[in-house]
């Protein structure tokens, strides 16, 4: 299969923001970029969906944000998951395994 | 908790919006400088390092503007869209939402504003300090008829030195008025006497000068103290006139302070003490030393910090006994706290009316919550469509909850204007015993407070009706989907809890409208008491006499030329001078009578007006024996009296009271009786019969004057810049004052009764329209969901009328079991309006006919439109529903 570029699928993206921070604080750009290397470049996500998601998750309580300065010297705002947002990230992770499993079941079932 | 978070997100979102904006600012600066590090480093000069940065990020702007969106969306997201599902399920059905909004409307406005009334008079304290510690003191004068009675200055000595639960006591009289004379108009004005502690006592501000000192009573030079309104517009507020002195009767007065702009005079409506008294002066010196029998003060007296009002009646009891042993006479006091005692007249009837705009709200309520179930039972179709698609319990509840919320809110909404009118209406009617509510005709903020909590606690019940069509809804997914219940026929159990509520609305319905037929046949039964005179056409005024005229002769002279200048404007067609205005709020005269000298200190006193000749025959009273007055009858040493037919009964049963000698506390005390006439109800329209007696004015003279002039024509009123002109071409330094038509006195008198009267009405009628609007829905629903049913009756060949009959037959079931349960009800409640019924008793028959006809009539009109749509139903519809 052609290494292409999928959409992410909708709903998705917070679930996909909350992994990646929750294993270190990172800032936007580092947050697209983990996210592009990890699924060897099929997920590409635009700042314009990256930072309204990420706003989206520090008001819900999710994400927090805090400026730090980055290895090479820049000022940058870094998000780190919040307890609320590990929680939510156990509960969005077991549900996307059932969708998963159900997709996977009608795809199968012919 | 989620709630919370996003609350407080939204806030700070909001609140914070800059620093937001420039931190959003400062990330996307800091995205840019890192791309275009990492192209720096990849080989790129500086400047198409960061082009190609700001084109991975794209339109900086467009992120900018999604972000704030996101932000914004996520603390409304899940509020928004219910409030915006709601909003639209109301939307879409205008005519369901315009009934409950203003069904709500109607039940909450009337609610506040009744309640602004109650808080208003019963519940806030009177604006003066300590307001609680303040009693009004009353001479019980039980052996003459009168429990509460104004008192001599004797005893307000024996009040103030002789008990020990008083701090202070206080006594006003508003007898007098006063004459400006400085100045270019000369201007009289209603004053009062007062003891000079009467304003501290009270606790009153004075906003310039000061109040009365107790020297001010002694002192050689006269003082006066104004009210704020007569300092602006006499005075233009010129803050220079206090301490001077002013010309006041021909007199130099110098005037020693103005109280504060918000005092009020606020005393019990029947203590003749008139709320919008501008002018003060001392009590003369040697008023505490006067004559017993001289009965005028009214008195106010403030409790010690730690007495009470039960301790202060034994106090002045004892007090009353010790003093009765001493003068030889019996002397007994009333005593009731300041506020009660001001509202004793109105306060069962605002009673009786809370509680009937109560079972309006309630109705209101009632029929909302049937609007809703049946609504929500419309919708058991797309509420198992919803729960099958997988909407969880709670959301649906909660849209059910954020629907009742929203339409609450905009019943409240509508219900604030509808309150704000009615406390207009309320203040329009006026009665005497609301002037206190005059000046702050709005709703205060705990009204506010208090409607909105009722509302908010009504919105969350009428959301649960909806509710349980959710569980029932989500309990039998599968019948309701498989045929859509809007097919079926309505569930007997909610048929028939629609029923009860139904049956329990017209029953509350009943209940005001006996109430309100009840009221207002007894003000039917009012208005056609005969008071013994016609004083509809007449026109009255004041004035004071000239004080130039020093003899009793010179002041007849004056009263004759002016009665007959007046009495020739066209238009004018009788009249005369008069002591007392019917039913006007000053102190009236009672004088003690007796068939024998001397007259005893305890002997029974009768209602005495003195009135000049021509005024009884403008007034049309009906003379039973003897003669009214003459121009002859002015002689002082040999006075002549008319007498109503009580007291002639009362002293002279089954005799001729003509030429008969009476002894009355005049000028010279032995009278002879010269004429009887029926009585006139001058007091009280309603209550009032004291034995009365009439004195000619030129023996009796009271200054200020009142005049009552009889006009032909239909408005008195048009005539006063004429009179005004006669007056001025006899002395042009003589001013009317007061011009006003008998009939507004007459409508004041009423007026209490009249206000009960409306009120109850006008919630008797909302009632009805109410109910109407319920019998309306439930039938209508009823039709609606038996379509099907009334096809196939139609298509086996039923005919119209049976079928019209059978709804009209069910609504008027419905209208009769109501109005049996609210006959029972009425028949208690009755009683509470007993005091306020007049002629008729609360069990009268006629009314709780009117009521049961008016109540039928209203349901069947509300049955006749289901009617005709179950008419309408054609046989075919029958056949296509499957």
């Amino acid at each position: 299969m052609a290494k292409r570029q999928a959409d992410i699928v909708r709903g998705t993206l917070d679930l996909l923001v909350l992994k990646t921070v929750a294993l270190e604080p990172r800032h936007g750009v580092g947050v697209a970029d983990r996210i592009a290397q990890i699924t060897g470049g099929t997920f590409k996500v635009g700042a314009g969906s990256l930072f309204p998601a990420l706003h989206r998750l520090e008001q819900d309580g999710f994400i927090a944000g805090q400026w730090s300065t980055t290895p090479e010297g820049h000022r940058a705002k870094y998000y780190h998951i919040t307890t609320a947002g590990q929680r939510k990230l156990a509960a969005d992770k077991k549900q996307w395994a059932r969708i998963v499993l159900a997709i996977g079941q009608v795809l199968e079932a012919d | 908790m989620r709630i919370l978070t996003r609350a407080r997100c939204l806030w700070s979102t909001l609140i914070h919006k800059e620093r937001l904006d420039r931190d959003l600012d400062d990330e996307l600066d800091a995205a840019v400088a890192e791309l275009t590090t990492r192209y720096i480093a990849g080989g790129l000069d500086a400047h198409a390092a960061r082009r190609a940065a700001l084109h991975d990020l794209g339109a900086l702007h467009d992120i900018k503007q999604e972000v704030r969106e996101a932000r914004l969306g996520a603390g409304l997201d899940a509020c928004l869209l219910d409030l915006r599902y709601a909003w639209r399920r109301l939307s879409n059905a205008p005519g369901f939402t315009a009934v409950v909004v203003a069904t709500l409307a109607l039940g909450i406005g009337a609610n506040t504003a009744l309640f602004s009334v109650v808080h208003g008079l019963l519940l806030k304290p009177l604006p003066y300090q300590d307001p609680g510690q303040l009693v009004f003191v009353w001479l019980n004068r039980n052996q003459v008829g009168y429990t509460r009675g104004p008192m001599s200055g004797p005893d307000y000595r024996d009040l103030r030195d002789r008990t020990g639960s008083f701090a202070d006591v206080g006594g006003i009289w508003a007898t007098t008025s006063v004459t400006f004379d400085g100045g270019s108009e000369p201007e009289q004005v209603r004053s009062a006497y007062v003891t000079t502690n009467f304003f501290d006592l009270l606790g009153a501000r004075t906003v310039l000068g000061r109040a009365f000192v107790a020297a001010d009573a002694s002192s050689a030079e006269p003082v006066i103290l104004l009210g704020w309104d007569l300092f602006q517009r006499r005075f233009g507020g010129d803050p220079a006139i206090v301490g001077s002195a002013i010309q006041i009767d021909g007199q130099a007065t110098r005037v020693v302070g103005v109280l504060a702009r918000d005092f009020r005079l606020l005393l019990p409506p029947d203590a003749s003490v008139p709320a919008y008294l501008q002018a003060f002066t001392p009590f003369w010196p040697n008023l505490e030393n006067g004559p017993r029998r001289n009965l005028f003060m009214r008195v106010v007296a403030r409790l010690r910090p730690n007495a009470t009002l039960t301790a202060a009646r034994d106090d002045v009891a004892a007090m009353a006994v010790a003093v009765s042993r001493e003068i030889g006479t019996p002397r007994s006091f009333t005593l009731a706290g300041l506020q009660d005692e001001g509202v004793r007249d109105i306060r069962a009837p605002l009673m009786a009316l809370f509680a009937g705009v109560g079972l309006l709200l309630a109705i209101a309520c009632v029929n909302v919550a049937g609007l809703l179930i049946a609504r929500a039972a419309g919708r058991a179709g797309e509420t198992a469509l919803r729960v099958a698609l997988g909407a969880s319990r709670l959301r649906l509840l909660r849209q059910a909850l954020v629907e009742g919320l929203l339409l609450t809110m905009l019943g409240v909404v509508a219900g604030i204007g509808v309150g704000i009118a009615c406390v207009r209406l309320f203040v329009a009617l006026a009665p005497p015993s609301l002037s206190r509510l005059t000046g702050s005709t709005t709703i205060d903020l705990q009204v506010l407070l208090f409607t909105i909590g009722v509302s908010a606690c009504w919105g969350v019940l009428f959301s649960l009706a909806p509710a349980t069509e959710v569980f029932r809804a989500a309990s039998r997914v599968a019948p309701a989907l498989a045929s859509s219940s809007t097919r079926t026929a309505a569930t007997p159990l909610r048929y028939r809890l629609r029923g009860t509520l139904i049956v329990a609305q017209i029953a509350m319905s009943m209940v005001l409208m006996v109430g309100a037929a009840l009221l207002v046949r007894a003000f039917d039964r009012i208005i056609h008491v005969d008071p013994g005179f016609r004083g509809e056409r007449h026109v009255t005024f004041r004035i004071a006499i000239p004080g130039r005229l020093e003899t009793r002769e010179a002041v007849n002279d004056f009263v004759a030329e002016l009665q007959r200048r007046v009495r020739a404007i066209d238009g004018i067609i009788g009249g005369g001078a008069v002591s007392h205005i019917p039913y006007d709020d000053l102190p009236n005269w009672a004088l003690p009578y007796s068939l024998e000298p001397p007259i005893a200190p305890d002997a029974p006193s009768a209602d005495t007006r003195a009135v000049s000749v021509g005024l009884l025959e403008s007034l049309g009273v009906t003379l039973l024996e003897g003669r009214l007055f003459t121009d002859a009858d002015r002689d002082p040493v040999h006075p002549v009296v008319i007498i109503d037919d009580l007291l002639a009964r009362e002293l002279w049963p089954g005799r001729s009271a003509l030429g008969r000698p009476l002894y009355a506390r005049m000028n010279h005390e032995r009278a002879t009786v010269i004429g009887v006439v029926k009585h006139l109800r001058l007091r009280s329209v309603i209550a009032d019969l004291s034995p009365q007696m009439f004195v000619p004015f030129s023996i009796a003279q009271r200054n200020p004057i009142a005049f009552m002039f009889a006009t032909a024509g239909d408005n008195p009123a048009a005539l006063v810049p004429r009179i005004r002109a006669a007056v001025a071409s006899l002395d042009p330094r003589v001013p009317i004052y007061e011009p006003r038509p008998m009939q507004e006195y007459i409508d004041q008198a009423r007026s209490t009764r009249r206000f009960t009267m409306v009120l109850a009405s006008s919630f008797a009628l909302a009632a009805l329209a109410l109910t109407s609007v319920g019998v309306y829905g439930v039938l209508a629903y009823a039709v609606a969901h038996r379509r099907h049913e009334l096809g196939v009756r139609r298509a086996l060949g039923a005919d119209t009328a049976r079928i019209a009959s059978a709804v009209l037959r069910e609504g008027v079931g419905f209208a009769l079991a109501g109005c049996a349960l609210g006959t029972a009800a009425a028949a208690i409640a009755g009683e509470l309006l007993r005091t306020q019924l007049y002629a008729i008793e609360p069990t009268d028959l006629a009314s709780f006919a009117i009521a049961t006809v008016v109540i039928v009539g209203g349901a069947s009109v509300a049955c006749w439109i289901p009617a005709w749509r179950a008419i309408a139903v054609s046989p075919m519809d029958a056949l296509r529903w499957h």
